[in-house]
């Protein structure tokens, strides 16, 4: 059931109503040190995340704060350039299955014919690289609706200059024409003729939100990105607005990637949820799916921390510890590191030890070096040989979670040197669950139907 | 925070942009009155303005040159109340009155060319180091950097010095000396507002990096630039009079640097007059500009403006 690691595992079911194929992607942002600005190493906001936008639906992106949500909202607005991979925009059915026939093909594998069937592919749909035509109507039809409502509003433009700026862009509107259109829009976000002539700061923060959805609306989109657009709101205020975005939703068929990082929020918006940890898809599926029978234990933390979900949550704890570094993602599974439930097969390393012996003082302090053959190897030198053989014994005692123990596979003291192995694994692959759910877990709840 | 969508209609339907803008220009000059001492400013500019603008009808102009001093040979350092020479004449014959009131107009034209080039240059330069980034930044900062290390009036001078004097190459060196500041400012400014997520929503929208240059990035950066050039509107006739007084324009022109110091030597004599009313000027309109110039920063400031 494991997928290969080059297999695009999708989350939409085939079909025609396809709008947004986000492929394997990575956005990478360089870590620059030094008087020189050298690159020391890469903050892997979104490494290799595929999913499916339907028209007409919405799809909850949800996960921690950091995990790359934003990042990958930007990506598939076109704001930021991708590192690898690719957003694909208003492909047809049969060209989403050619494609994805043909990036099961790593990249040194392909044949000529191939490389050119997919370049011809990229030029009429990859985002970051269509043009013209393509590109227009691709920049009409995907509009953001960013988190702080006041940072996206100029606030030296008036709201009709605003609302209707991408009329005047896209040559659709002029003189009274245009701000008859603007206050179309106006109206249909609860706002209306009176606010044509008003600045930014004279609204409030639910209103200057109206703004934007209407200034999102007004070249007709088929996809709204909406990143965290009612979590810089009171409470009242934020029911009024996905209410507002539920009707906008149904009167012109839009289909909305929705960023959260609460589950409650989306729960009754969204047709289907992506979570993200880490830069990675760890679970997709059908929203009751998620909510009902979640694979990941991630999904679980998060469904327990989700205010409003408390009275479901039977035995789910809530998240602890910190959250690891996207520059330098865990092995295995990224959520190994703080998973109640990891298994020996979770992807145990070395950091997992120089982690837990940070809170260990006595011997962290007299820990002097530490040497990596490979994430999963390493000699540990301390000062004293003493320090050395209480680490020894502390990893074959139940001062460390039994999982990790486990996980070692050979380690002997010489001297002040501690060498450990774990066992080397890959990363953990998204395996389907049942229809349409995708979990990357070496854990198997069994309580879904089986897979197709 | 109450969000209340559509509330009862406001009277003012009938609004417009330009009533909109009007009204806020208005309130931005109401805020401005309320300070007494940017109320002095505006009125010294005010009256030396006007002095400037209608030097030709107070004092019948010069012939074949107005910037030139007329020169009456037949009253040579007459004191003030002198007829024909309200504040009276210089060592060689010029009237102080006229150089007072010319002057105010060299002071502008100096004041307007300079502050036009090196605000045109300066925001140029700092756009783009600003916009760019990188290895384009970097230099041009470096750049930067070496102009402002050097005092002003110090590089001015120097530069006036080589360049010969004339009243038109001390255009020149204030021009090469005053752009840095607004360059450094232009380019903090821009890396700034760019960050805002308006010019995302403008670049999600489609609309072109000069377009958005022009509508989301300048006029959020641009207000302490407009700061900075009502000060140096101030400072640049200060300086400007401070290398003519050393000798670094041409002598006999209505200007009030070149009247001081003509008139310093009959000061032991008791001729003040010839080099206080000259002087008093440059006080007054440096005075001028820089308290108007601190009240605009007051009412202007960008934090104050987003608190509201
Ligand atoms: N322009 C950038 N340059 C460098 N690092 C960045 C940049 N943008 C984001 N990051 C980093 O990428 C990671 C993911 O950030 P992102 O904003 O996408 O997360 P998020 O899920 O939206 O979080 P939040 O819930 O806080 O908004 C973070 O570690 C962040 O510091
Ligand atoms: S693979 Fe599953 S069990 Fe193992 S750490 Fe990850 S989430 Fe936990
Ligand atoms: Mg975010």
């Amino acid at each position: 059931m494991t997928a290969p690691a080059n297999t695009v595992v999708r989350t939409g079911r085939d079909g025609d109503d396809l709008l947004v194929a986000v492929r394997d992607l990575k956005k990478h942002f360089p870590i620059r040190e030094g008087a020189l600005q050298k690159v020391v190493g890469h903050i892997k906001a979104v490494d290799g995340v595929s999913f499916d936008i339907r028209r007409g639906e919405t799809v909850g992106l949800v996960g921690e704060s950091g995990c790359g949500k934003t990042t990958l909202g930007r990506v598939v607005s076109g704001l930021t350039e991708p590192t690898d991979g690719g957003v694909y925009f208003g492909l047809g059915g049969e060209e989403r299955r050619k494609l994805d026939t043909l990036l099961e093909v790593q990249s040194p594998d392909r044949t000529d014919e191939q490389s050119e069937a997919l370049s011809a592919l990229d030029a009429n749909h990859r985002v970051d690289v269509m043009v013209g035509d393509a590109f227009d109507h691709y920049r009409r039809n995907c509009q953001v609706v960013f988190q702080e409502s006041f940072a996206s509003l100029n606030p030296r433009q008036l709201i009709k200059d605003i609302v209707g700026r991408p009329l005047r862009v896209h040559r659709e509107a002029s003189g009274s024409d245009l701000t008859e259109r603007v206050v179309e829009l106006l109206e249909q976000v609860g706002l209306g003729r009176q606010h044509l002539f008003r600045y930014p700061h004279q609204f409030s923060g639910g209103q200057r939100q109206r703004i934007s959805i209407a200034r999102a609306l007004a070249l007709d989109p088929e996809l709204v990105i909406l990143d965290e657009p009612t979590s810089a709101l009171d409470v009242s205020v934020q029911a009024q607005i996905l209410n507002l975005l539920h009707e906008l939703q149904q009167e012109r068929n839009l289909a909305y990637l929705f960023i959260t990082h609460d589950l409650s929020v989306v729960r009754h918006m969204a047709d289907r949820i992506v979570v993200m940890y880490v830069g990675k898809v760890a679970e997709a599926g059908p929203t009751q799916t998620i909510f009902e029978r979640p694979e990941h234990p991630y999904t679980d933390a998060l469904l327990a921390s989700s205010p409003d979900m408390k009275e479901s949550a039977q035995d789910l704890q809530a998240l602890e510890g910190a959250i690891p570094d996207p520059a330098l993602p865990p092995q295995g599974c990224r959520f190994h590191t703080r998973c109640p439930v990891a298994t020996p097969a979770c992807g145990w390393e070395v950091d997992d030890i120089v982690r837990w012996l940070e809170d260990e003082e006595g011997m962290f302090d007299e820990l002097r070096d530490v040497e990596r053959k490979s994430p999963f190897e390493a000699a540990l030198s301390f000062r004293s040989e003493d320090a050395a053989n209480r680490l020894a014994a502390a990893l074959r005692s139940d001062a460390v979670p039994d999982a990790m123990r486990s996980a070692i596979e050979d380690l002997n003291t010489t001297g002040t040197d501690t060498r450990i192995r774990f066992t080397a694994v890959d990363e953990v692959q998204l395996t389907l669950r049942s229809e349409d759910h995708v979990a990357a877990c070496v854990l198997n709840r069994g309580t879904s139907t089986e897979p197709s | 925070m109450v969000d209340v969508p559509a509330g009862p209609a406001p009277a003012r339907i009938t609004d417009s942009a330009w009533r909109v803008r009007t009204r806020r220009g208005g309130e931005l000059l109401m805020s401005l009155l309320k300070n007494p001492t940017t109320v002095a400013g505006l009125v010294f500019i005010v009256l030396l303005l006007g002095m400037a603008i209608f030097a030709p009808l107070i004092a019948e102009p010069n012939t074949p040159d107005a910037y030139q001093m007329p020169r009456d040979w037949g009253a040579l350092a007459v004191p003030p109340g002198s007829p024909g020479h309200i504040l009276g004449t210089t060592n060689v014959g010029g009237d102080v009155l006229y150089g007072v009131v010319w002057g105010a107009r060299t002071s502008l034209r100096l004041s307007v060319i300079v502050v036009s080039l090196t605000v045109l240059i300066g925001v140029t330069v700092g756009s783009i180091a600003g916009f760019r980034g990188g290895k384009v930044d970097e230099i041009l900062m470096r750049i930067v950097d070496v102009f402002l290390s050097i005092p002003e009036l110090i590089f001015a001078l120097a530069i006036a010095a080589v360049l010969g004097p004339s009243f038109r190459n001390i255009i020149l060196a204030l021009a090469v000396v005053f752009w840095v500041k607004y360059a450094r400012i232009m380019r903090a400014q821009i890396i700034h507002v760019k960050e805002n997520e308006y010019v995302d929503a403008a670049r999600v929208i489609g609309d072109s990096p000069l377009r958005i240059y022009l509508k989301d990035i300048l006029p959020n950066s641009i207000t302490p630039v407009v700061v900075q050039a009502t000060l140096d509107m101030g400072n640049i006739v200060l300086v400007g009079a401070t290398l003519s007084f050393i000798g670094l324009s041409e002598a006999g022109i209505a200007e009030w640097g070149v009247l001081v110091s003509e008139g310093q030597s009959g000061i032991s004599a008791g001729r003040w007059w010839s080099s206080t009313f000259p002087g008093m000027m440059v006080f007054l309109w440096a005075l001028g500009f820089n308290l108007f110039g601190d009240g605009l920063r007051d009412v202007l400031d960008p934090k104050t403006e987003s608190t509201r």
